[in-house]
């Protein structure tokens, strides 16, 4: 069975391909100009389009929910977006576990780009894993 | 222009919003890496199938496919929306960047739920050169139970 450890970590990698910000305002109804044209992007003083920070918060909770097992599982999120990212960055996301108590678990995550900036930071995770582990 | 902070208390919505199966799958495919049309593209091999799978998700412990946790934005962001286009707020959307992001998911959504979205505007404050506006915003499903929080921190860059 299953369990989940104090310390433990987990990772996922993403690439932030020319289209991402595209498909991602499809999906989520997020058609923010400075996420589809690049142009407002750069008036806006961002070197053009950037991806939408809720896409890069939407990653670090798969991340999560990723190590749960269960999607369902996730119960609370905290983020503060420290860095636009831009069309071709990668991201990795490493998460730990920093509490475990039966019912709750409890993890921070980093979300670092391809030269280590750091795109989102205080990032705090909560889930309620299920008992007999992910379904 | 600044905002003024007596718009503190202003409340937009209700929004209404019924959740669809195949928006939820295309939710996940567009964070999966995938495209959100399924014909183009496909679903990647490692997403989990109570996202998607209608036969697996039906027998699991949720018995539907339910939505990705963040799928929520759909329709809890739309009261921020309204809010960053409010005239009366006066909001410069070129300088505006979000700031911040929290959510709580107390309920899991299934295709045909029904939410209802308002949003208050919780502070609007100055951090620095930055202007700090932030909107809470509560989701209700058609059970009347609070499906989804969320704080949304617009940064209105000085």
């Amino acid at each position: 069975m299953p369990s989940y450890t104090l310390g433990e970590t987990f990772e996922l990698v993403r690439e932030v391909d020319r289209y991402r910000p595209i498909y991602y305002a499809g999906a989520s109804g997020d058609f923010n100009p400075i996420h589809i044209d690049p142009e407002v992007g750069r008036l806006a003083g961002l070197g053009g389009s950037i991806l939408q920070g809720l896409c890069t918060l939407a990653w670090a909770v798969d991340c999560f929910a990723r190590y749960l097992g269960d999607p369902g599982a996730v119960t609370k999120v905290h983020a503060r977006f420290s860095r636009p990212v831009a069309l071709e960055d990668t991201l990795t996301f490493k998460g730990v576990v920093t509490e475990v108590d039966g019912q709750r678990l409890k993890a921070s995550l980093s979300a670092e780009n391809q030269r280590g900036e750091a795109v989102l930071k205080d990032v705090a995770l909560e889930g309620r894993p299920p008992p007999g582990g992910p379904r | 222009m600044a905002v003024d902070p007596s718009f503190v208390g202003r409340r937009w919505g209700p929004f209404r919003y019924t959740v669809g199966l195949e928006k939820l799958r295309e939710y996940v495919a567009a964070i999966s890496g995938g495209a959100p049309n399924l014909g183009l593209a496909g679903l990647p091999d490692d997403v989990h199938p109570v996202l998607h799978d209608e036969a697996v998700a039906a027998v699991g412990a949720y018995r539907s496919v339910i939505g990705f946790p963040t799928f929520a934005v759909t329709f809890a962001m739309a009261p921020f929306g309204a809010a960053m286009l409010d005239p009366a707020l006066g909001v410069d959307l070129l300088r505006l960047v979000h700031g911040e992001q929290d959510f709580e998911f107390l309920e899991v959504l299934r295709p045909g739920d029904v939410l209802t979205t308002h949003g208050d505007l919780v502070d609007v404050s100055r951090r620095g050169r930055h202007e700090v506006l932030a909107v809470r915003t509560e989701s209700i499903n058609q059970n009347g139970r609070m499906a989804v929080r969320g704080l949304f921190t617009a940064i209105i860059r000085g």
